[in-house]
């Protein structure tokens, strides 16, 4: 990557933290309707146990969960980034074919499904199912929050939460769409368009897989009978393969469409009206 | 307009807002790094293959010559060979030139001194036969006189025998 890509990379990516964190403050104040809120569970719409968000917002836990996530995935990434990552070998330990491997991965699903431009693909699918699979992973460990109520409860998975999940449903939808007006232009956003149901799709799919596991493990846990044993089998059981088959799917969607709207088609030739008439 | 589903932009753009941070901090700590050591061990890897066949091909092609050199090795060893059995029955035939002349002078040197030898004996026995010769008739002759000489004695012994 030369010096001026990284500088328009790093501007980018600034400018979409400084607009998302615009757009959070901007937003205060929009609530929605307490009535539905009364309809819901609250282990599915987290209606009423709230966090505060550093005394600025109440927020779902979800939103917790997910900066206590980043935290920790920036801190190893920090810690592998300053000590580890200089000392590989070439021929590597365990540890280092891990982190390989798992770069090996991703890197090689964008390449596999998007054969002409991937280097975006890549570093966004491996960020996605990183987040996708600790998050889900996360929650097996009941990390503690108290609410605006004081009450205790155990941070759920980020993706558990519907807002989280549309979040990263749109974001890889917006990517695909990147990926359509960097191959195509205004046809590749034409591309993307026709698959207007993906950000929705995605993000459903996200949520309800998610979200069946909580309600799996919450149903098992309601009962003080299925209490002993059980628990550790169905929280593994739907964490664990929820955490891989979600990281799956999602990337591996993100990188079938990105290949596809980014697929650059030859132009079809045009038909030569006098060669017709003579014929 | 209420959302249904709890659906929140304010947490929605706080996702994307921590997405966002992740995604950025994977890609410059964990990401990139890892991908260009990767390439970069791709890199060494390629470049040793490349080299390795390269020298492979070296190697092959200096097989390629020694075999070449050791089918003409063959020919150029027979023609070496008889080369030196010319050589060698030249040199042999100089050889056998040169014994058969020096025997011949040993012979015609033996055959003369032989000759001389035979002429010396030769004239030695006349010499000799000579020499015998001179010393028969010297005996002869002292014979004749000897025997005259004791005749003589006889007569005489005999003449003062009877005179007594």
């Amino acid at each position: 990557m030369s010096k001026k890509r990284k500088i328009i990379s790093l501007a980018v990516w600034l400018s979409l933290v400084f607009a998302s964190l615009i757009g959070v403050f901007l937003t205060d104040g929009m609530e929605n309707s307490e009535s539905v809120r009364e309809i819901m569970r609250d282990a599915v719409l987290h209606e009423s146990n709230k966090i505060s968000l550093f005394g600025l917002l109440e927020v779902n836990p979800a939103v917790i969960s997910a900066f206590t996530v980043t935290g920790i995935l920036l801190v190893f990434a920090l810690i592998v980034r300053i000590f580890v990552i200089p000392k590989f070998k070439r021929i590597p330990g365990r540890f280092q074919m891990l982190l390989e491997e798992l770069v090996r991965f991703f890197d090689g699903l964008a390449k596999s499904n998007s054969p002409h431009r991937n280097a975006f693909l890549g570093a966004y699918i491996f960020a996605a199912g990183v987040y996708i699979f600790v998050g889900t992973i996360f929650e097996l460990f009941g990390v503690q929050a108290v609410t605006t109520h004081g009450y205790p409860m155990a941070l759920p998975a980020p993706l558990s939460d519907i807002n989280a999940a549309i979040a990263l449903g749109c974001m890889s939808y917006l990517a695909i769409l990147s990926g359509g007006i960097a191959a195509n232009g205004i046809k590749g956003v034409g591309k993307t368009l026709k698959e207007f149901s993906l950000p929705i799709s995605m993000s459903f799919r996200l949520f309800g897989a998610l979200l069946s596991g909580l309600l799996v493990t919450e149903l098992v846990y309601y009962y003080s009978t299925l209490s002993f044993v059980l628990p550790v089998v169905v929280a593994v059981l739907f964490t664990l393969l929820h955490a891989l088959i979600q990281t799956y799917v999602l990337t591996m969607l993100t990188s079938l469409f990105y290949g596809e709207v980014s697929e650059v088609h030859a132009p079809k030739p045009k038909k030569n009206k006098a060669n017709a008439k003579a014929n | 307009m209420a959302i249904p589903l709890n659906i929140d932009w304010q947490q929605i753009l706080l996702h994307v807002f921590n997405f966002v941070i992740l995604a950025g901090g994977l890609y410059f700590l964990l990401y990139s790094p890892v991908k260009k050591f990767m390439a970069k061990r791709d890199e060494q890897y390629r470049k040793m293959d490349s080299d390795a066949n390269e020298k492979l091909a070296s190697a092959s092609a200096l097989e390629q010559q020694a075999k070449e050199r050791l089918d003409h090795v063959e020919d150029e060893i027979m023609e070496k060979r008889v080369k030196a059995e010319a050589e060698l029955d030249k040199y042999s035939a100089a050889q056998m030139q040169e014994a058969n002349a020096k025997a011949e002078k040993i012979i015609a040197d033996a055959k003369k001194t032989a000759a001389e030898e035979r002429q010396t004996i030769l004239n030695g026995a006349d010499r000799e036969i000579l020499n015998i010769t001179k010393t028969l008739a010297a005996k002869m002759m002292h014979a004749n006189t000897d025997a005259a000489y004791e005749q003589f004695l006889d007569i005489a012994e005999r003449d003062a025998q009877n005179d007594k």
